[in-house]
Protein backbone atom coordinates (compact mmCIF):
# COMPACT_ATOMS: atom_id res chain seq x y z
CA UNK A 1 0.00 0.00 0.00
CA UNK A 2 1.47 3.25 -1.20
CA UNK A 3 0.20 6.03 1.61
CA UNK A 4 2.49 8.82 -0.82
CA UNK A 5 -0.35 8.34 -3.50
CA UNK A 6 -3.24 8.63 -1.21
CA UNK A 7 -1.84 11.41 0.61
CA UNK A 8 -1.02 13.42 -2.92
CA UNK A 9 -5.03 12.25 -3.76
CA UNK A 10 -5.65 13.77 -0.33
CA UNK A 11 -3.79 17.16 -1.42
CA UNK A 12 -5.41 16.96 -4.58
CA UNK A 13 -8.83 17.12 -2.94
CA UNK A 14 -8.08 19.99 -0.83
CA UNK A 15 -6.58 22.15 -3.62
CA UNK A 16 -9.73 21.68 -5.32
CA UNK A 17 -11.77 22.63 -2.35
CA UNK A 18 -9.98 25.52 -2.16
CA UNK A 19 -10.31 26.75 -5.51
CA UNK A 20 -13.77 25.81 -6.06
CA UNK A 21 -15.43 26.36 -2.79
CA UNK A 22 -16.68 29.26 -1.92
CA UNK A 23 -18.03 28.88 1.60
CA UNK A 24 -15.72 30.02 4.45
CA UNK A 25 -15.86 26.52 6.49
CA UNK A 26 -15.60 24.65 3.43
CA UNK A 27 -11.88 26.46 2.78
CA UNK A 28 -11.20 25.63 6.20
CA UNK A 29 -11.67 21.99 6.00
CA UNK A 30 -9.71 22.52 2.48
CA UNK A 31 -7.03 23.67 4.25
CA UNK A 32 -7.39 20.58 6.88
CA UNK A 33 -7.23 18.24 4.36
CA UNK A 34 -4.09 19.65 2.65
CA UNK A 35 -2.30 19.45 6.38
CA UNK A 36 -3.51 16.00 6.52
CA UNK A 37 -2.56 14.70 3.59
CA UNK A 38 1.12 16.05 4.06
CA UNK A 39 1.48 14.80 7.89
CA UNK A 40 0.08 11.26 6.02
CA UNK A 41 3.20 11.62 3.71
CA UNK A 42 5.27 13.02 6.53
CA UNK A 43 4.38 9.44 9.15
CA UNK A 44 4.71 6.90 5.57
CA UNK A 45 8.28 7.88 4.86
CA UNK A 46 9.43 8.68 8.66
CA UNK A 47 7.61 4.85 9.72
CA UNK A 48 9.76 3.22 6.52
CA UNK A 49 13.02 5.08 7.72
CA UNK A 50 12.23 3.51 11.12
CA UNK A 51 13.68 6.80 13.22
CA UNK A 52 11.79 8.67 15.46
CA UNK A 53 12.88 12.03 14.51
CA UNK A 54 9.89 11.92 11.51
CA UNK A 55 7.78 11.48 14.71
CA UNK A 56 8.92 14.24 16.90
CA UNK A 57 9.25 16.79 13.74
CA UNK A 58 5.68 15.67 12.73
CA UNK A 59 4.43 16.52 16.76
CA UNK A 60 6.15 19.87 16.18
CA UNK A 61 3.82 20.15 12.79
CA UNK A 62 0.80 19.24 14.29
CA UNK A 63 1.06 21.99 16.84
CA UNK A 64 1.94 24.74 14.05
CA UNK A 65 -1.30 23.45 12.00
CA UNK A 66 -3.17 23.70 15.31
CA UNK A 67 -1.68 27.38 15.40
CA UNK A 68 -2.64 28.05 12.00
CA UNK A 69 -6.49 26.59 12.38
CA UNK A 70 -7.07 28.90 15.37
CA UNK A 71 -6.00 31.71 13.64
CA UNK A 72 -8.01 30.94 10.55
CA UNK A 73 -11.18 29.76 12.70
CA UNK A 74 -10.42 33.60 14.38
CA UNK A 75 -10.46 35.01 11.14
CA UNK A 76 -13.22 33.18 9.73
CA UNK A 77 -15.56 34.27 13.01
CA UNK A 78 -14.38 37.67 12.09
CA UNK A 79 -15.24 37.92 8.77
CA UNK A 80 -18.16 36.57 8.59
CA UNK A 81 -19.21 38.35 11.79
CA UNK A 82 -18.29 41.89 9.99
CA UNK A 83 -20.01 41.25 6.57
CA UNK A 84 -22.64 39.14 7.64
CA UNK A 85 -22.49 36.22 4.83
CA UNK A 86 -19.47 33.28 4.34
CA UNK A 87 -20.15 32.99 1.02
CA UNK A 88 -16.31 34.86 -0.36
CA UNK A 89 -18.11 36.16 -3.20
CA UNK A 90 -21.02 38.12 -1.37
CA UNK A 91 -17.55 39.32 0.73
CA UNK A 92 -15.50 40.46 -2.15
CA UNK A 93 -19.08 42.27 -3.63
CA UNK A 94 -19.55 43.99 -0.61
CA UNK A 95 -16.07 44.88 0.09
CA UNK A 96 -16.02 46.23 -3.58
CA UNK A 97 -19.29 48.00 -2.29
CA UNK A 98 -17.01 49.95 0.16
CA UNK A 99 -19.61 48.06 3.24
CA UNK A 100 -17.99 46.39 6.48
CA UNK A 101 -14.63 48.59 5.80
CA UNK A 102 -13.49 49.91 9.19
CA UNK A 103 -13.07 54.47 10.40
CA UNK A 104 -10.26 55.37 11.18
CA UNK B 1 -6.69 -5.72 4.31
CA UNK B 2 -7.05 -2.88 6.66
CA UNK B 3 -4.73 -0.61 5.87
CA UNK B 4 -6.37 -0.27 2.36
CA UNK B 5 -10.22 -0.31 3.65
CA UNK B 6 -8.68 2.83 6.16
CA UNK B 7 -7.07 4.53 3.03
CA UNK B 8 -10.50 3.72 1.14
CA UNK B 9 -12.31 5.24 3.99
CA UNK B 10 -9.98 8.34 3.69
CA UNK B 11 -10.58 9.58 0.51
CA UNK B 12 -14.35 8.95 1.22
CA UNK B 13 -14.95 11.29 3.97
CA UNK B 14 -12.73 13.64 2.62
CA UNK B 15 -15.18 13.97 -0.05
CA UNK B 16 -17.71 14.16 2.21
CA UNK B 17 -16.70 16.21 4.14
CA UNK B 18 -15.87 18.57 0.90
CA UNK B 19 -18.76 18.49 -0.96
CA UNK B 20 -21.26 17.92 1.61
CA UNK B 21 -23.59 21.09 1.95
CA UNK B 22 -25.09 21.10 5.56
CA UNK B 23 -21.95 22.12 8.09
CA UNK B 24 -22.25 19.89 10.56
CA UNK B 25 -22.56 16.98 8.67
CA UNK B 26 -19.64 17.72 6.53
CA UNK B 27 -17.56 18.39 10.11
CA UNK B 28 -18.82 14.95 11.11
CA UNK B 29 -17.74 13.48 8.24
CA UNK B 30 -13.97 15.55 8.94
CA UNK B 31 -14.05 13.56 11.77
CA UNK B 32 -14.18 10.37 9.95
CA UNK B 33 -10.95 11.51 8.18
CA UNK B 34 -8.90 12.19 11.48
CA UNK B 35 -10.41 9.14 12.77
CA UNK B 36 -9.36 7.11 9.43
CA UNK B 37 -5.47 9.32 9.49
CA UNK B 38 -5.26 8.28 13.33
CA UNK B 39 -5.97 4.56 12.81
CA UNK B 40 -3.48 4.60 9.10
CA UNK B 41 -0.71 6.04 12.11
CA UNK B 42 -1.43 3.43 14.24
CA UNK B 43 -0.89 0.88 11.92
CA UNK B 44 2.10 2.50 10.57
CA UNK B 45 3.82 2.32 13.91
CA UNK B 46 3.75 5.89 14.74
CA UNK B 47 1.70 5.71 18.11
CA UNK B 48 2.64 9.21 19.64
CA UNK B 49 1.24 10.88 16.46
CA UNK B 50 -1.94 8.96 16.27
CA UNK B 51 -2.22 10.10 19.79
CA UNK B 52 -1.59 13.70 19.44
CA UNK B 53 -3.84 13.51 16.44
CA UNK B 54 -6.18 12.19 17.83
CA UNK B 55 -6.08 15.17 20.60
CA UNK B 56 -5.84 17.53 17.97
CA UNK B 57 -8.74 15.78 15.77
CA UNK B 58 -10.87 16.35 18.79
CA UNK B 59 -10.44 19.83 19.72
CA UNK B 60 -10.10 21.10 15.92
CA UNK B 61 -13.71 19.65 15.86
CA UNK B 62 -15.01 20.72 18.89
CA UNK B 63 -14.09 24.42 18.20
CA UNK B 64 -15.67 23.73 13.93
CA UNK B 65 -18.74 22.49 15.55
CA UNK B 66 -19.46 25.81 17.30
CA UNK B 67 -18.27 27.81 14.79
CA UNK B 68 -19.77 25.55 11.81
CA UNK B 69 -23.27 26.70 13.88
CA UNK B 70 -22.69 30.13 14.19
CA UNK B 71 -21.92 30.72 10.88
CA UNK B 72 -24.75 28.74 9.20
CA UNK B 73 -27.18 30.65 11.04
CA UNK B 74 -29.77 28.33 11.02
CA UNK B 75 -32.81 28.11 13.32
CA UNK B 76 -32.14 25.69 16.83
CA UNK B 77 -34.40 23.25 17.36
CA UNK B 78 -35.07 21.70 20.89
CA UNK B 79 -33.77 17.99 21.55
CA UNK B 80 -36.39 15.92 22.16
CA UNK B 81 -36.44 13.43 25.61
CA UNK B 82 -36.29 10.60 23.24
CA UNK B 83 -33.25 11.55 21.05
CA UNK B 84 -31.63 11.99 24.62
CA UNK B 85 -32.15 9.05 25.31
CA UNK B 86 -31.18 7.05 22.37
CA UNK B 87 -27.72 9.29 23.04
CA UNK B 88 -27.51 8.01 26.53
CA UNK B 89 -28.07 4.55 25.36
CA UNK B 90 -25.60 4.99 22.46
CA UNK B 91 -22.99 6.28 25.29
CA UNK B 92 -23.34 3.32 27.19
CA UNK B 93 -23.42 1.01 24.74
CA UNK B 94 -20.03 2.32 23.56
CA UNK B 95 -18.35 2.34 26.68
CA UNK B 96 -19.27 -1.11 27.12
CA UNK B 97 -16.05 -2.14 25.40
CA UNK B 98 -13.90 -0.16 27.26
CA UNK B 99 -14.99 -1.69 30.89
CA UNK B 100 -15.07 -5.32 29.06
CA UNK B 101 -12.27 -5.74 26.45
CA UNK B 102 -8.58 -4.74 27.34
CA UNK B 103 -5.66 -4.39 24.75
CA UNK B 104 -2.74 -7.04 26.05
CA UNK B 105 0.77 -5.08 26.06
CA UNK B 106 -0.31 -1.13 27.25
CA UNK B 107 -0.12 -1.93 30.63
CA UNK B 108 3.11 -3.52 30.75
CA UNK B 109 4.47 -0.86 28.59
CA UNK B 110 3.72 2.17 30.92
CA UNK B 111 4.57 0.95 34.12
CA UNK B 112 8.01 1.55 34.74
CA UNK B 113 8.31 5.32 33.23
CA UNK B 114 9.25 7.67 35.65
CA UNK B 115 7.85 11.60 35.21
CA UNK B 116 11.55 12.63 33.80
CA UNK B 117 11.23 10.01 31.15
CA UNK B 118 7.43 10.54 29.96
CA UNK B 119 8.44 14.33 30.03
CA UNK B 120 11.63 14.34 27.92
CA UNK B 121 12.09 10.44 26.38
CA UNK B 122 8.15 9.90 25.64
CA UNK B 123 7.61 13.85 24.80
CA UNK B 124 5.37 14.54 27.55
CA UNK B 125 6.70 18.29 27.06
CA UNK B 126 4.73 18.42 23.71
CA UNK B 127 1.49 17.12 25.47
CA UNK B 128 1.50 20.25 27.37
CA UNK B 129 2.34 22.37 24.85
CA UNK B 130 -0.48 21.51 22.75
CA UNK B 131 -3.04 21.27 25.54
CA UNK B 132 -2.23 24.61 26.21
CA UNK B 133 -2.37 25.78 22.20
CA UNK B 134 -5.92 23.91 22.40
CA UNK B 135 -6.64 26.38 26.00
CA UNK B 136 -5.75 29.38 23.79
CA UNK B 137 -8.10 28.32 20.82
CA UNK B 138 -10.51 27.54 23.16
CA UNK B 139 -10.19 30.85 25.06
CA UNK B 140 -9.85 33.06 21.82
CA UNK B 141 -13.65 31.57 20.60
CA UNK B 142 -15.09 31.95 24.04
CA UNK B 143 -14.26 35.34 23.22
CA UNK B 144 -15.63 35.99 20.26
CA UNK B 145 -18.73 34.23 21.69
CA UNK B 146 -19.02 36.86 24.51
CA UNK B 147 -18.26 39.44 21.84
CA UNK B 148 -21.26 38.36 19.75
CA UNK B 149 -23.82 38.10 22.70
CA UNK B 150 -22.85 41.14 23.97
CA UNK B 151 -23.96 42.71 20.39
CA UNK B 152 -20.44 43.43 18.99
CA UNK B 153 -19.89 46.38 20.73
Amino acid sequence: MDFVIVSIVMLVIGIYGLLTKRHLLKVFISVELIATGATLNFVTLASAIGKGLGEAFLILAFSTDTAVSAVILALLVVVSKKYGTSDISEIVSKQDDGEGEVEV
Amino acid sequence: MILEVLSIGLIVTACLALFLDEAVYSIAALAGTFLCTALIYVLSGAIFVAIFQFAVGVGTLAILFLSGEMLSDKQTKKTSPRMTGGLIGAGVVLSLPGIFLSISGTSASTADVSFGDALWNLRGVDVILQGLVILMVALGIAIVLHERRNGGK
